[in-house]
Protein backbone atom coordinates (compact mmCIF):
# COMPACT_ATOMS: atom_id res chain seq x y z
CA UNK A 1 0.00 0.00 0.00
CA UNK A 2 1.42 3.16 -0.58
CA UNK A 3 0.02 6.52 0.88
CA UNK A 4 0.47 10.25 -0.30
CA UNK A 5 0.45 12.27 2.95
CA UNK A 6 0.67 15.71 1.18
CA UNK A 7 -1.82 16.85 -1.68
CA UNK A 8 -3.49 20.38 -1.81
CA UNK A 9 -6.43 19.57 -3.88
CA UNK A 10 -6.54 22.95 -5.38
CA UNK A 11 -7.78 21.89 -8.75
CA UNK A 12 -10.59 19.25 -8.03
CA UNK A 13 -13.18 20.25 -10.53
CA UNK A 14 -15.94 19.12 -7.73
CA UNK A 15 -15.22 22.40 -5.53
CA UNK A 16 -13.69 24.36 -8.68
CA UNK A 17 -17.32 25.79 -9.78
CA UNK A 18 -16.61 29.05 -8.57
CA UNK A 19 -14.05 31.18 -10.88
CA UNK A 20 -13.15 33.96 -8.48
CA UNK A 21 -12.42 31.51 -5.54
CA UNK A 22 -10.42 29.14 -7.40
CA UNK A 23 -8.33 32.53 -8.81
CA UNK A 24 -7.75 33.62 -5.08
CA UNK A 25 -6.65 29.62 -4.58
CA UNK A 26 -3.79 30.14 -7.66
CA UNK A 27 -2.27 33.56 -6.87
CA UNK A 28 -2.95 32.71 -2.80
CA UNK A 29 -1.21 29.40 -3.23
CA UNK A 30 1.29 30.43 -6.11
CA UNK A 31 0.56 27.76 -8.37
CA UNK A 32 -0.94 29.03 -12.10
CA UNK A 33 -0.95 27.05 -15.63
CA UNK A 34 -3.63 24.44 -14.30
CA UNK A 35 -6.97 23.38 -14.33
CA UNK A 36 -9.79 21.59 -12.75
CA UNK A 37 -9.26 18.03 -13.19
CA UNK A 38 -12.11 15.34 -13.05
CA UNK A 39 -12.18 12.49 -10.49
CA UNK A 40 -10.61 10.19 -13.68
CA UNK A 41 -7.42 12.36 -14.10
CA UNK A 42 -6.24 12.33 -10.51
CA UNK A 43 -6.49 8.70 -10.24
CA UNK A 44 -5.06 8.11 -13.50
CA UNK A 45 -1.97 10.49 -11.60
CA UNK A 46 -2.66 8.03 -8.38
CA UNK A 47 -2.19 5.21 -10.44
CA UNK A 48 1.22 5.74 -11.93
CA UNK A 49 2.56 6.65 -9.18
CA UNK A 50 1.00 3.04 -7.17
CA UNK A 51 -0.90 5.81 -4.70
CA UNK A 52 -3.45 4.10 -3.18
CA UNK A 53 -4.81 6.92 -0.82
CA UNK A 54 -3.95 10.48 -0.79
CA UNK A 55 -3.97 12.55 2.13
CA UNK A 56 -6.19 15.90 1.38
CA UNK A 57 -4.95 19.35 3.13
CA UNK A 58 -7.29 22.56 2.71
CA UNK A 59 -5.62 25.64 4.53
CA UNK A 60 -7.42 28.43 6.39
CA UNK A 61 -6.11 31.79 5.82
CA UNK A 62 -8.94 34.14 7.30
CA UNK A 63 -7.26 36.76 9.01
CA UNK A 64 -4.44 36.77 7.08
CA UNK A 65 -5.72 36.75 3.32
CA UNK A 66 -9.72 37.17 3.89
CA UNK A 67 -10.34 33.34 2.85
CA UNK A 68 -9.21 29.67 2.43
CA UNK A 69 -7.43 27.83 0.01
CA UNK A 70 -9.85 25.10 0.17
CA UNK A 71 -11.99 24.98 3.37
CA UNK A 72 -12.71 21.87 5.42
CA UNK A 73 -16.42 21.43 3.92
CA UNK A 74 -14.84 21.31 0.76
CA UNK A 75 -12.74 18.64 1.88
CA UNK A 76 -15.37 16.79 3.74
CA UNK A 77 -17.22 16.73 -0.05
CA UNK A 78 -14.19 15.61 -1.73
CA UNK A 79 -14.30 12.16 0.49
CA UNK A 80 -17.66 11.90 1.09
CA UNK A 81 -17.62 10.70 -2.82
CA UNK A 82 -14.25 8.59 -2.97
CA UNK A 83 -13.83 8.12 0.87
CA UNK A 84 -11.67 4.82 -0.60
CA UNK A 85 -9.14 7.29 -2.34
CA UNK A 86 -8.97 10.00 0.05
CA UNK A 87 -7.67 11.05 3.99
CA UNK A 88 -9.50 14.09 5.08
CA UNK A 89 -7.43 17.24 6.86
CA UNK A 90 -9.13 20.36 8.67
CA UNK A 91 -7.53 23.90 8.48
CA UNK A 92 -7.98 26.79 10.83
CA UNK A 93 -6.72 29.86 11.35
CA UNK A 94 -5.73 29.93 14.62
CA UNK A 95 -6.32 34.21 15.33
CA UNK A 96 -9.66 33.45 14.67
CA UNK A 97 -11.78 34.11 17.82
CA UNK A 98 -13.94 30.80 16.66
CA UNK A 99 -10.79 28.72 16.39
CA UNK A 100 -11.71 25.93 18.57
CA UNK A 101 -15.39 25.87 17.33
CA UNK A 102 -13.93 25.49 13.79
CA UNK A 103 -12.39 22.68 15.03
CA UNK A 104 -14.89 21.02 16.97
CA UNK A 105 -16.90 20.92 13.69
CA UNK A 106 -14.27 19.45 11.87
CA UNK A 107 -13.32 16.93 13.96
CA UNK A 108 -16.63 16.02 15.71
CA UNK A 109 -18.94 16.65 12.65
CA UNK A 110 -17.32 16.56 9.75
CA UNK A 111 -14.89 13.64 10.83
CA UNK A 112 -11.94 15.07 9.08
CA UNK A 113 -8.67 13.42 10.28
CA UNK A 114 -6.31 15.75 11.05
CA UNK A 115 -5.15 19.16 11.15
CA UNK A 116 -2.73 21.37 8.59
CA UNK A 117 -1.60 24.65 9.88
CA UNK A 118 1.64 26.55 7.89
CA UNK A 119 3.08 29.43 10.42
CA UNK A 120 4.54 31.40 7.59
CA UNK A 121 1.43 31.99 5.50
CA UNK A 122 -0.54 31.84 8.85
CA UNK A 123 1.55 34.06 10.55
CA UNK A 124 2.24 32.22 13.98
CA UNK A 125 5.41 31.06 15.80
CA UNK A 126 4.45 27.52 17.19
CA UNK A 127 5.30 28.61 20.71
CA UNK A 128 2.64 30.93 20.42
CA UNK A 129 0.52 30.98 24.11
CA UNK A 130 -2.95 31.40 21.80
CA UNK A 131 -1.41 27.95 19.93
CA UNK A 132 -1.71 26.01 23.55
CA UNK A 133 -6.08 25.60 22.93
CA UNK A 134 -5.60 24.16 19.54
CA UNK A 135 -3.07 21.81 20.31
CA UNK A 136 -5.04 21.08 23.61
CA UNK A 137 -7.83 20.13 20.95
CA UNK A 138 -5.93 18.36 18.33
CA UNK A 139 -4.87 16.00 21.76
CA UNK A 140 -8.73 15.40 22.75
CA UNK A 141 -9.36 14.25 19.68
CA UNK A 142 -7.12 12.32 18.95
CA UNK A 143 -5.87 14.20 15.77
CA UNK A 144 -2.41 14.64 14.45
CA UNK A 145 -1.05 17.94 13.27
CA UNK A 146 0.87 18.41 10.05
CA UNK A 147 2.91 21.96 10.12
CA UNK A 148 4.27 23.13 7.14
CA UNK A 149 8.13 23.14 7.72
CA UNK A 150 11.18 25.21 5.91
CA UNK A 151 11.17 26.95 2.86
CA UNK A 152 7.59 27.87 1.38
CA UNK A 153 6.80 28.57 -1.76
CA UNK A 154 3.36 30.46 -1.37
CA UNK A 155 3.75 34.49 -1.37
CA UNK A 156 4.04 36.29 1.59
CA UNK A 157 5.64 33.16 4.01
CA UNK A 158 8.60 34.43 5.80
CA UNK A 159 10.66 30.83 6.26
CA UNK A 160 11.75 32.48 10.36
CA UNK A 161 8.16 31.24 11.56
CA UNK A 162 8.58 27.72 9.91
CA UNK A 163 12.32 26.96 11.16
CA UNK A 164 12.44 23.76 12.66
CA UNK A 165 13.52 24.46 16.21
CA UNK A 166 11.02 26.57 16.24
CA UNK A 167 8.53 23.73 17.03
CA UNK A 168 10.83 21.74 19.36
CA UNK A 169 9.25 22.97 22.42
CA UNK A 170 5.45 22.00 21.38
CA UNK A 171 6.93 17.90 20.90
CA UNK A 172 8.89 18.67 24.53
CA UNK A 173 5.23 19.98 25.96
CA UNK A 174 3.06 17.62 23.73
CA UNK A 175 4.52 14.21 23.81
CA UNK A 176 1.05 12.75 23.17
CA UNK A 177 0.78 15.13 20.24
CA UNK A 178 1.71 13.72 16.81
CA UNK A 179 3.58 16.00 14.70
CA UNK A 180 4.70 16.35 11.16
CA UNK A 181 7.17 18.62 9.88
CA UNK A 182 6.91 18.56 6.36
CA UNK A 183 9.07 18.94 3.29
CA UNK A 184 12.19 17.87 6.02
CA UNK A 185 11.95 21.12 6.67
CA UNK A 186 13.88 21.71 3.29
CA UNK A 187 16.78 23.17 3.59
CA UNK A 188 16.90 21.91 7.40
CA UNK A 189 17.77 18.24 6.71
CA UNK A 190 20.16 18.25 9.69
CA UNK A 191 17.88 20.24 12.28
CA UNK A 192 14.99 17.96 11.17
CA UNK A 193 17.27 14.65 11.83
CA UNK A 194 18.24 15.84 15.33
CA UNK A 195 14.55 16.45 16.03
CA UNK A 196 12.86 13.27 14.82
CA UNK A 197 16.12 11.46 17.18
CA UNK A 198 15.02 13.40 19.76
CA UNK A 199 11.25 13.18 19.79
CA UNK A 200 9.75 10.03 18.58
CA UNK A 201 6.05 11.77 18.31
CA UNK A 202 7.82 14.22 15.65
CA UNK A 203 7.68 13.14 11.88
CA UNK A 204 8.38 14.41 8.57
CA UNK A 205 7.62 14.04 5.03
CA UNK A 206 9.14 13.41 1.56
CA UNK A 207 8.00 16.46 -0.37
CA UNK A 208 11.42 17.75 -1.20
CA UNK A 209 12.08 18.52 -4.60
CA UNK A 210 13.38 22.04 -4.52
CA UNK A 211 16.25 21.82 -6.45
CA UNK A 212 17.31 19.12 -9.43
CA UNK A 213 15.83 16.49 -10.54
CA UNK A 214 13.55 14.02 -8.40
CA UNK A 215 15.60 11.45 -8.30
CA UNK A 216 19.35 13.98 -7.94
CA UNK A 217 17.20 15.69 -5.34
CA UNK A 218 15.56 12.41 -3.04
CA UNK A 219 19.53 10.94 -3.06
CA UNK A 220 21.13 14.23 -1.89
CA UNK A 221 18.65 13.82 1.18
CA UNK A 222 19.02 10.50 2.02
CA UNK A 223 22.50 9.83 1.04
CA UNK A 224 24.30 13.20 1.60
CA UNK A 225 22.20 15.79 3.73
CA UNK A 226 21.63 12.32 5.97
CA UNK A 227 24.28 9.30 6.23
CA UNK A 228 22.89 6.73 3.54
CA UNK A 229 21.66 4.71 6.56
CA UNK A 230 20.44 6.99 9.14
CA UNK A 231 16.79 6.30 7.84
CA UNK A 232 16.57 2.79 8.35
CA UNK A 233 19.06 2.75 11.47
CA UNK A 234 17.56 5.54 13.48
CA UNK A 235 13.61 7.23 12.39
CA UNK A 236 11.86 5.04 9.58
CA UNK A 237 8.81 4.95 11.83
CA UNK A 238 8.59 8.69 11.14
CA UNK A 239 9.11 10.04 7.81
CA UNK A 240 5.96 9.55 5.70
CA UNK A 241 5.58 9.26 1.93
CA UNK A 242 4.39 12.60 0.41
CA UNK A 243 4.31 14.66 -2.74
CA UNK A 244 3.15 18.20 -2.50
CA UNK A 245 0.86 17.23 -5.10
CA UNK A 246 0.23 19.79 -7.44
CA UNK A 247 3.27 21.39 -6.68
CA UNK A 248 5.26 18.13 -7.41
CA UNK A 249 4.13 14.24 -9.13
CA UNK A 250 3.57 11.59 -6.70
CA UNK A 251 4.80 9.16 -9.57
CA UNK A 252 8.22 11.18 -9.98
CA UNK A 253 8.81 11.31 -6.01
CA UNK A 254 7.84 7.29 -6.23
CA UNK A 255 10.11 6.68 -8.49
CA UNK A 256 12.86 8.63 -7.13
CA UNK A 257 12.54 6.96 -3.27
CA UNK A 258 12.24 3.48 -5.07
CA UNK A 259 16.18 4.08 -6.16
CA UNK A 260 17.24 4.24 -2.89
CA UNK A 261 18.37 1.42 -1.21
CA UNK A 262 17.01 0.46 2.14
CA UNK A 263 15.25 -2.45 4.19
CA UNK A 264 12.16 -4.01 2.86
CA UNK A 265 10.43 -3.10 6.67
CA UNK A 266 12.05 0.57 6.45
CA UNK A 267 9.99 1.10 2.50
CA UNK A 268 6.84 -0.61 3.68
CA UNK A 269 6.78 2.20 6.42
CA UNK A 270 7.61 4.90 4.83
CA UNK A 271 5.12 4.06 1.94
CA UNK A 272 2.16 3.37 4.33
CA UNK A 273 2.77 2.02 7.69
CA UNK A 274 4.37 5.56 9.30
CA UNK A 275 0.84 7.02 7.84
CA UNK A 276 -1.01 5.02 9.44
CA UNK A 277 0.38 4.96 12.49
CA UNK A 278 0.38 9.13 12.23
CA UNK A 279 -3.18 9.56 11.83
CA UNK A 280 -4.50 6.89 14.63
CA UNK A 281 -1.73 6.56 16.74
CA UNK A 282 0.07 3.64 18.43
CA UNK A 283 -2.55 0.68 18.31
CA UNK B 1 -13.49 24.95 -46.70
CA UNK B 2 -11.25 25.01 -43.52
CA UNK B 3 -13.32 22.10 -40.74
CA UNK B 4 -11.50 22.43 -37.24
CA UNK B 5 -12.31 19.79 -34.80
CA UNK B 6 -10.70 18.46 -31.71
CA UNK B 7 -10.29 15.31 -30.26
CA UNK B 8 -9.92 14.96 -26.12
CA UNK B 9 -8.33 12.23 -24.60
CA UNK B 10 -6.94 10.99 -21.47
CA UNK B 11 -3.36 9.14 -21.63
CA UNK B 12 -3.29 7.10 -18.48
CA UNK B 13 0.43 5.90 -17.93
CA UNK B 14 3.89 8.17 -18.24
CA UNK B 15 4.24 7.17 -21.71
CA UNK B 16 1.86 5.75 -23.98
CA UNK B 17 0.79 5.29 -27.64
CA UNK B 18 -2.75 6.39 -28.11
CA UNK B 19 -3.76 5.12 -31.13
CA UNK B 20 -6.05 8.35 -33.10
CA UNK B 21 -6.49 7.01 -37.26
CA UNK B 22 -10.40 6.15 -36.68
CA UNK B 23 -10.91 9.49 -35.49
CA UNK B 24 -9.40 11.35 -37.65
CA UNK B 25 -10.69 9.67 -40.78
CA UNK B 26 -14.18 9.70 -39.09
CA UNK B 27 -13.59 13.39 -38.79
CA UNK B 28 -12.51 14.07 -42.29
CA UNK B 29 -15.18 11.77 -43.64
CA UNK B 30 -17.93 13.94 -42.21
CA UNK B 31 -16.15 17.53 -42.55
CA UNK B 32 -17.74 17.51 -46.01
CA UNK B 33 -14.39 19.14 -47.89
CA UNK B 34 -13.61 16.26 -50.87
CA UNK B 35 -10.42 17.42 -51.92
CA UNK B 36 -7.44 18.63 -49.91
CA UNK B 37 -5.83 17.69 -46.77
CA UNK B 38 -5.84 16.99 -43.30
CA UNK B 39 -3.44 18.24 -40.50
CA UNK B 40 -3.16 16.76 -37.35
CA UNK B 41 -1.43 19.10 -34.73
CA UNK B 42 -1.13 18.20 -30.70
CA UNK B 43 -1.82 21.31 -28.44
CA UNK B 44 1.11 20.15 -26.11
CA UNK B 45 4.63 20.52 -25.82
CA UNK B 46 5.45 16.85 -24.13
CA UNK B 47 3.12 14.56 -26.82
CA UNK B 48 4.09 14.43 -30.43
CA UNK B 49 1.88 12.89 -33.27
CA UNK B 50 3.37 9.82 -34.46
CA UNK B 51 2.56 8.38 -37.83
CA UNK B 52 3.82 4.43 -37.71
CA UNK B 53 2.55 0.79 -38.36
CA UNK B 54 0.04 0.31 -35.66
CA UNK B 55 2.01 -2.74 -34.13
CA UNK B 56 2.70 -3.38 -30.54
CA UNK B 57 5.91 -4.44 -30.96
CA UNK B 58 6.95 -1.68 -33.18
CA UNK B 59 5.97 1.07 -30.44
CA UNK B 60 7.71 -0.99 -27.73
CA UNK B 61 10.67 -0.31 -30.06
CA UNK B 62 10.38 2.99 -30.95
CA UNK B 63 9.82 3.92 -26.86
CA UNK B 64 12.78 1.77 -26.19
CA UNK B 65 14.91 3.52 -29.09
CA UNK B 66 13.60 6.99 -27.67
CA UNK B 67 14.48 6.06 -23.99
CA UNK B 68 18.03 5.17 -25.11
CA UNK B 69 18.50 8.69 -27.26
CA UNK B 70 16.72 10.57 -24.25
CA UNK B 71 17.60 9.15 -20.69
CA UNK B 72 15.46 9.46 -17.69
CA UNK B 73 18.50 10.60 -15.90
CA UNK B 74 20.71 13.03 -17.03
CA UNK B 75 21.87 16.72 -16.35
CA UNK B 76 18.66 18.34 -18.00
CA UNK B 77 18.96 22.22 -17.14
CA UNK B 78 15.02 22.16 -16.89
CA UNK B 79 15.29 20.28 -13.84
CA UNK B 80 14.76 22.87 -11.62
CA UNK B 81 11.25 25.33 -9.97
CA UNK B 82 9.36 27.17 -11.91
CA UNK B 83 8.13 30.41 -10.96
CA UNK B 84 5.81 30.79 -13.81
CA UNK B 85 3.81 27.76 -12.82
CA UNK B 86 4.82 26.94 -8.57
CA UNK B 87 5.68 24.32 -9.86
CA UNK B 88 9.17 21.65 -10.46
CA UNK B 89 10.02 21.35 -14.39
CA UNK B 90 11.53 18.13 -14.83
CA UNK B 91 9.77 16.49 -17.92
CA UNK B 92 12.85 17.09 -20.20
CA UNK B 93 12.31 13.97 -21.57
CA UNK B 94 8.91 14.71 -22.48
CA UNK B 95 9.89 17.78 -24.56
CA UNK B 96 12.61 16.30 -26.51
CA UNK B 97 10.66 13.22 -27.22
CA UNK B 98 7.93 15.31 -28.39
CA UNK B 99 10.70 16.65 -30.78
CA UNK B 100 11.74 13.56 -32.41
CA UNK B 101 8.08 12.92 -32.74
CA UNK B 102 7.06 15.85 -34.11
CA UNK B 103 4.30 18.33 -33.43
CA UNK B 104 1.96 16.80 -36.33
CA UNK B 105 1.28 14.84 -39.38
CA UNK B 106 -0.87 15.75 -42.89
CA UNK B 107 -2.34 13.26 -45.00
CA UNK B 108 -3.87 14.32 -48.62
CA UNK B 109 -7.43 13.96 -48.92
CA UNK B 110 -9.38 12.84 -52.24
CA UNK B 111 -12.98 12.06 -52.62
CA UNK B 112 -13.78 12.57 -48.57
CA UNK B 113 -11.50 10.03 -47.41
CA UNK B 114 -7.53 10.25 -46.80
CA UNK B 115 -5.18 8.86 -48.81
CA UNK B 116 -2.67 6.98 -46.73
CA UNK B 117 -0.62 3.75 -46.83
CA UNK B 118 -1.71 0.46 -45.28
CA UNK B 119 0.57 0.69 -42.78
CA UNK B 120 -0.28 3.95 -41.58
CA UNK B 121 -1.53 4.62 -38.58
CA UNK B 122 -1.95 7.85 -36.43
CA UNK B 123 -0.57 8.07 -32.90
CA UNK B 124 -0.82 10.52 -30.17
CA UNK B 125 1.90 9.75 -28.36
CA UNK B 126 2.17 10.43 -24.77
CA UNK B 127 5.49 11.85 -23.06
CA UNK B 128 4.45 13.11 -19.69
CA UNK B 129 1.71 11.68 -18.61
CA UNK B 130 -1.21 10.51 -17.52
CA UNK B 131 -3.07 13.65 -18.74
CA UNK B 132 -6.13 15.24 -20.58
CA UNK B 133 -5.14 15.83 -24.01
CA UNK B 134 -6.30 17.69 -26.94
CA UNK B 135 -5.53 17.07 -30.93
CA UNK B 136 -6.56 19.12 -33.14
CA UNK B 137 -7.71 18.03 -36.81
CA UNK B 138 -7.81 21.01 -39.32
CA UNK B 139 -9.75 19.86 -42.74
CA UNK B 140 -8.31 22.28 -45.85
CA UNK B 141 -9.79 21.82 -49.33
CA UNK B 142 -13.05 22.03 -51.55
Amino acid sequence: MLIDMHIHPIFYDIICENEKELGFRKDTFGVWKQGPMRFDELFAEMEAGSVDKAALLPLDLTTTAGGWVVNNDQIAKIVSVHPERFIGFASVDPHREDALEVLDYAFGTLKLEGLKLHPAKQKFYPTDAFMEPIYQKCIEYNKPILFHAGLSWEPNTPTKYCHPVAFEEVAINHPDLRICLAHFAWPWVREMVMLMIKYPNIYTDTSVLYLDSPEESIARVFTVDMGPLWFERSFYKQVLFASNGPRFRAFKIKRALDKIPMRDYAREALYSGNAIRFLKGEA
Amino acid sequence: MVVLETIQTMSHKVEEFINITGQVHRIVENSGVKNGMVAVITAHTTTGIMVNEGLPCVEVDIADTLSKIVPLEAPYAHAHFLPSYGATGNNSTGHIKSMFSGNHCLFPVIDGTIVCGGAQDIYLVEFDGPQARRIFVEVMGE
